[in-house]
């Protein structure tokens, strides 16, 4: 297959997905799968050339399967996600099914979403009425096998003041290709705690796009920890559409081999007195590559908005990669944003010290990377996920 | 016993220590002066074993070991121990996690056997009281936001639990107030046995009214140009470096 240059998407790669419902599927899904599945064949996947993926080269990871053609039935296969309660609340999973994400017309890459919509016959849905306080997170398993096209679609909503955590865990074997999403829409002044925990097969391809809504006072914490897959992306979205809303990105990088994985945020402020931050740091070991595209967009309207991004990689090889590129675009004029992004090598002096006292340099490493992503980690409000964590960066050391 | 011999040491391409003899004898207090850039923290980072110093010539020899050859943990393990005239903060890095990792990675080259947590936190607790350490500093990351006589006071906790066979002091004076340096040179003192050898860098005679050494070394323009007595503090203390500087000179 060759992929012409300079084209923001690419038709081709429409071929290897085929339109195939499942036939006791609710009508009104099959209509709209079918239509999502028409815009998506209309354009294929999307190039490097789509500014959002600037550093994601979709062509060159499909030429590795190129070789051996495959043809995914855009069908979810994954008994895994098929927990819904669909049938109860149908009306309004339709209705959060059929909304678009809240990019879509801005920045008209949302060609992934559409196969996502046209793969869909099982979406699991989370439905937290008002005032409703969950104690315990849910954690939700993503499942991946061998082959499979996994295009699960994931619908959070909470009434207002309702809180929750959700834990999502992406695991798998073989080769894969996840296209999920996840939509939030959260009422005034609910919590929700998003927990991605990315640990799927080192065969695997995935994508995730998030979309998140948010009311006056919501507040969504998101955290990511990003180990697994082969060629990683998670593109996740928030708009801030009632005053005070809050919204933070936090996230995880730990790569090696020659992962790629890419992190594109974007929270747009659309009313006033609202904060959002991103904070990633990203640990890139071997041949791996990291991305970072963080956006601060404030409307006209958003005025005492507060938006904060910083990414922080750290190199432990030659041929380790960060690739950050932070962007605002202000259109008030009494706001506070700033943005950052450093990459380095683990500081010598530090190395030396704890050297000195004895520790071998493979522990002083370990150490000085635990303290790395340590400020992230410290931020983890669940004691679990705490716990995931940091057992999950042992292993990734020891390994 | 620790015998440096004719040690040539350069740093980015410049030479700092210009064929540097001193041997330094078990259970002895060995003072090291000098002026402002003579190389005394170069000497005490190439026998810590720091990777940025070139030896380019010479040799140290540690209880019959080729010290330059080995690993700065390596080193550790054999009982070397430098309290840095400017300690390094790690920001994350608690200090209890450091330490007690510190203390067991020597005891298991050592062949002694590990400290679990609650042993580690009884032996800490007790040197720190000693040494006038706040409590609060095993919670902390290491050496941030510690004042600088705090700092000296953890470079002087870190010792007393790693128990060295050879501590070099590099100013751990400067900065401590007269109380401290008090604390200080009392947790020297107990700490000094036959078997154990001190290096003492100070810029000043009150220190070693306190820890008192049995010799006493000039190190200037990269050498040791003068050894005596616990007298030589006090006659450099009266007269200055012009004598040792001019004579190199000259
Ligand atoms: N990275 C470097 N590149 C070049 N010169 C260096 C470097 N590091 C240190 N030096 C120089 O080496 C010389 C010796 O420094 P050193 O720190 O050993 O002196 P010192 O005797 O400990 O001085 P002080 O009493 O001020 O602590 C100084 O002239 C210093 O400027
Ligand atoms: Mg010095």
């Amino acid at each position: 297959m060759r992929f012409p240059k300079k084209k923001r998407y690419l038709p081709e790669t429409a071929d290897m997905f085929r339109y195939a419902p499942r036939d006791d599927i609710a009508p009104w899904l099959a209509t709209a799968g079918k239509a999502a599945f028409d815009r998506f064949a209309a354009v294929g996947l999307p190039s490097s050339r789509l500014e959002r993926w600037k550093f994601s080269n979709i062509a060159t990871i499909l030429k590795k399967y190129s070789a051996d053609p495959l043809v995914y039935d855009a069908v979810s296969s994954d008994p895994h996600v098929r927990q819904g309660q669909a049938d109860a609340q149908e009306a309004w999973v339709r209705e959060l099914v059929d909304a678009l994400p809240p990019n879509h017309e801005k920045y008209g890459d949302m060609a992934l979403w559409d196969l996502n919509t046209a793969s869909i016959q099982d979406v699991m849905v989370v439905d937290i009425p008002e005032d409703m306080i969950v104690k315990d997170p849910i954690r939700l398993d993503f499942a991946g096998k061998d082959g499979a096209f996994l295009p699960a679609r994931l619908i959070i909503r909470l009434g207002a003041r309702a809180q929750l955590a959700v834990i999502e865990h992406h695991e798998g074997q073989g080769a894969y290709w996840r296209n999920h999403v996840t939509r939030i829409v959260l009422g005034e002044g609910a919590r929700l705690d998003h927990y991605r925990i990315q640990n799927d097969s080192p065969a695997a391809l995935h994508l995730q796009m998030t979309a998140i809504d948010l009311a006056a006072r919501a507040a969504y914490h998101g955290f990511t920890l990003t180990e697994g897959a082969s060629f990683a992306r998670h593109q996740a979205e928030a708009v801030l559409q009632g005053a005070q809303a809050h919204v933070a990105f936090n996230g995880i990088n730990l790569l090696k081999d020659r992962q790629h994985s890419d992190t594109t945020l974007e929270a747009e402020h659309r009313a006033p007195s609202c904060t959002s931050s991103q904070l990633l740091r990203s640990v890139v070991d071997d041949q791996a590559r990291g991305v970072f595209q963080g956006k601060v967009y404030v409307d006209r309207v958003a005025q005492k908005t507060d938006g904060y991004q910083l990414s922080n990689a750290l190199l432990l090889s030659e041929g380790a990669e960060m690739d950050t590129k932070p962007e605002l675009e202000i259109y008030a004029d009494d706001v506070k944003c700033s943005h950052g992004a450093t990459t380095g090598q683990l500081d010598s002096e530090p190395l030396f010290y704890l050297r000195s006292r004895g520790l071998s340099e493979q522990e002083a490493r370990h150490l000085l990377i635990e303290a790395f992503v340590g400020e992230v980690v410290d931020q983890l409000a669940d004691e679990s996920v705490k716990t995931l964590v940091t057992e999950r960066l042992a292993r990734w050391l020891k390994r | 016993m620790i015998r440096i011999e004719n040690l040539h040491v350069e740093i980015d391409g410049k030479e700092i220590l210009k064929g540097l003899d001193l041997t330094l004898e078990p259970g002895k207090v060995h003072a090291i002066m000098g002026p402002n850039g003579s190389g005394k923290s170069t000497l005490s980072y190439v026998l810590a074993g720091h990777e940025s110093y070139t030896v380019t010539a010479g040799s140290v020899s540690y209880e019959g070991k080729n010290l330059l050859d080995m690993e700065p943990e390596e080193r550790a393990a054999l009982g070397v121990f430098l309290a840095f005239q400017y300690p390094v903060e790690i920001p994350g890095v608690q200090m209890s996690n450091f330490l007690r990792t510190a203390v067991n990675a020597v005891r298991r080259l050592r062949d002694e056997q590990e400290l679990d947590a609650l042993a580690f936190l009884k032996l800490a607790r007790e040197k720190m009281k000693a040494l006038g350490v706040q409590e609060d500093m095993l919670k902390r990351p290491v050496n941030v936001g510690a004042s600088g006589g705090e700092k000296k006071r953890n470079e002087v906790l870190q010792m007393a639990m790693l128990e060295p066979r050879f501590a070099v002091l590099d100013e751990t004076d400067s900065g401590l107030d007269i109380d401290a340096l008090k604390i200080v040179a009392e947790g020297v003192n107990q700490l000094r046995n036959p078997e154990r050898t001190f290096l003492v860098i100070t810029h000043y005679q009150r220190l070693l009214d306190y820890i008192r050494p049995d010799i006493v070394h000039v190190l200037a323009q990269g050498r040791i140009v003068k050894t005596g007595g616990p007298e030589l503090a006090q006659q450099l203390e009266a007269e200055g470096y012009a004598a040792f500087t001019g004579e190199q000179a000259a």
